[in-house]
């Protein structure tokens, strides 16, 4: 049974998948701000929310930072909005004052589980509400994040449609110690396993952090050598997009455009060459920092009015490939 | 200002016809100059008790000291050298590896914590860490004759880089008994570090302005020449003005750990807050010259201002230039009436 619909899937049934994913993802955007409008029974009208961030110098805080200030507002309530500058001392004395502040409920943005816990845990204990975006902490009621495992499942889905369902891919998995990266690795594999002419060559490769763009454009420069025929290789992945980068220079360098690169996190360089049709970039999931500071403040709403919370909220990533790049770009404000 | 004073004695008719007045002014200006400063924090203090909401609770006030124990520890160490050394910034006493020494004591103490060696080792280790470099500045500063801005910031350098070869610039957690008591709360509330920051400037300041030892300090940091004069002996007394900086440097970076649940990247972002307050110090002394319980002051000082801000819930991104503006002024007005006076 498995068989058959194994030989049936060819080439236009992948696409048509990709499609259909494409299609849903798209709707899931599209339903984002109606979500936010139909949310308009939320009220955080006389509510003081503390906002702290361990950084806004990314473009992940900061977009996440902006929007939850406006978002509090938006709702009525007093946003207290305090920003460390990747600084652990500055951090923890801000969340020392915002407890003393009491507030209604603190929202942190990022930092160090070891550095920030027990500061949560004594707002916590303060009897304050506490909610994070992108940091699990047991002290923190509810989550708000990207989902992992659909960026993992788009992205492996779009390279493998690219690639026609068969041929080797490369990848980098320097950091399958990193959940997020984790999770979108075995996502690949998962999706993989099903498409058994593609194969990931072996040995894997590694990247590397400080110099990762330098990095990969070397490792995949000496791997071009070591396959020098076309078609040889079909894609690169790597988990996250500064990987990305230095591997699409290395094949644009090498005069090898015939094989397309795929990663995570939508920086905004790696979105323009996902954009110029001579590049190899292939696609790029992009996170919603905006959309997820904005459904971390809507969730303390929620939680203020008497609902329960899940323990983490996924707030769907938005994979950019080489048709609606545009049109990605502009939702994040980016274009 | 020698031209003024040369001029005073040639108008002794003025004097003669108005004989309370200029005493009194003096007076008043000596007031306004001793007080001035104190009358700013005044200012400040009461302006944020009354805008910014639960500024004058326990709670914050408790807060205020303790997250000051570390730079104010950091900025005592800072005053001692400045003493000893004389307050020219460029010429003058000054540590710049100070903020990087708390780094590395930070790092050693939290390494050895999760090495499973107990407090006692890992609090000699610091301190011997911080007394060490502490050491190193002093050969650099006194036996190599290097200018201290240099010396020290030579040692910053290499201090920062053992600092990321034991670190490898992450993070390294550390929970021990003494960690924990150190960054809970005592009575009222009040922060155990706050606590620790007072005993700590009490026995400092006790040392450096009531004994002789602190005496002669002073004695070498103006004048050098008289000290040596005098049969001081000043090389020791500036040797050891560095190394007591260093042990500061070792004992902010135990503080450091407790109150971070261990040792973190970025400590030197630490320095120029530092050696802004210590500097600031002066201004709330009344000779103008760097004190222990001035730079006390100061550091409670430019505390109040952030957490003031943060109460007042002014944008995180206007914090950093209105901060600078007023210390600005204090320093600026300070420095007119002493001018005044003169």
């Amino acid at each position: 049974m498995i068989d058959t619909w194994m030989a049936a899937l060819g080439r236009r049934d992948i696409l048509k998948f990709t499609a259909a994913a494409g299609a849903t993802l798209t709707a899931a955007s599209l339903l984002g701000p109606s979500i936010a409008s139909a949310s308009g029974a939320l009220s955080l009208k006389g509510k003081r929310i503390g906002i702290s961030a361990t950084g806004t110098d990314h473009f992940f805080d900061l977009q996440a930072y902006n929007a939850q200030i406006e978002e509090v507002k938006r709702l009525g309530g007093e946003p207290i909005a305090v920003d460390a500058g990747r600084n652990d001392g500055k951090l923890v004395s801000q969340l020392q004052t915002l407890i003393a502040q009491r507030p209604d409920a603190i929202v942190q943005i990022l930092g160090t589980l070891s550095v920030i816990d027990p500061w949560l845990k004594k707002a916590r204990d303060a009897g304050i509400p506490v909610l994070t975006v992108d940091v699990g902490s047991t002290n923190s009621i509810n989550n708000t994040t990207s989902d992992n495992w659909g960026i993992g499942k788009d992205l492996a889905l779009q390279l493998v449609s690219d690639i026609g369902g068969e041929g080797n891919i490369v990848v980098f998995n320097g950091f399958y110690g990193v959940t997020p990266c984790a999770i979108r690795y075995d996502q690949l594999v998962n999706v993989v396993k099903y498409f058994p002419k593609v194969k990931i060559l072996e040995p894997e490769l590694r990247d590397v952090i400080p110099n990762t763009v330098q990095d990969a454009f070397t490792q995949i420069t000496a791997l071009l050598n070591k396959y020098p025929e076309k078609g040889s290789i079909k894609a690169i992945w790597s988990a996250w997009d500064i990987p990305q980068l230095g591997a699409t220079q290395a094949l644009a360098a090498a005069g090898r455009t015939e094989i397309r690169t795929y990663g995570v996190d939508g920086s905004p360089e790696v979105l323009q060459l996902v954009a110029d049709p001579a590049s190899p970039a292939g696609a790029d999931v992009a996170q919603q920092p905006a959309e997820i500071g904005r459904t971390a403040i809507q969730n303390v709403a929620r939680l203020l009015s008497g609902e329960t919370l899940p323990r983490e909220t996924y707030v769907p990533a938005l994979l950019a490939n080489k048709a609606n790049v545009a049109e990605v770009t502009k939702k994040l404000g980016i274009g | 200002m020698s031209v003024e004073l040369d001029l005073t004695p040639l108008s002794p008719l003025g004097q003669e016809a108005t004989p309370a007045g200029p005493a009194l002014g003096g007076q008043i200006a000596a007031l306004a100059l001793r007080a001035g400063s104190l009358i700013a924090f005044a200012v400040i203090v009461a302006v944020f008790a009354i805008t910014a909401p639960y500024f004058l609770s326990v709670g914050n006030i408790g807060n205020v000291v303790g997250q000051s124990a570390i730079p104010g520890v950091l900025a005592v160490g800072l005053t001692i050298v400045l003493i000893a050394g004389g307050s020219n910034v460029v010429t003058g006493g000054i540590d710049l590896s100070l903020a990087a020494n708390m780094g590395l004591s930070a790092a050693v103490y939290a390494t050895l914590a999760q090495a499973g060696y107990g407090d006692g080792t890992a609090v000699a280790a610091a301190l011997l860490t911080g007394g060490i470099i502490g050491a190193v500045n002093a050969f650099a500063v006194v036996v190599a004759g290097i200018v201290p801005l240099l010396a020290t910031l030579a040692v910053m350098n290499v201090v920062a880089g053992i600092e990321l070869v034991l670190t490898q610039n992450t993070v390294i957690p550390a929970t021990t008994p003494l960690l924990s008591a150190l960054s809970s709360s005592g009575p009222l509330g009040i922060p155990v570090l706050g606590l620790v920051l007072v005993v700590f400037t009490l026995i400092v300041g006790a040392i450096v302005q009531f004994t002789p030892t602190g005496l002669r300090l002073y004695a070498v940091g103006e004048f050098p020449e008289a000290g040596r004069a005098a049969g001081l002996p000043v090389r020791r007394l500036t040797a050891g003005a560095f190394v007591a900086s260093g042990l500061c440097g070792g004992f902010a970076g135990i503080l450091s750990v407790s109150n971070l649940s261990g040792s973190t990247t970025g400590s030197g972002e630490m320095l120029l807050p530092v050696v802004v307050t210590a500097l600031l110090g002066a201004v709330f002394s009344r000779r103008l010259v760097p004190t222990i319980g001035g730079t006390l002051l100061s550091t409670l000082f430019v505390g109040i201002l952030v957490n003031g801000f943060q109460l007042l819930n002014i944008s995180s991104t206007l914090v950093n230039g209105v901060q600078g503006i007023l210390i600005l002024l204090v320093v600026s007005a300070t420095t007119l009436l002493r001018k005044k006076e003169a």
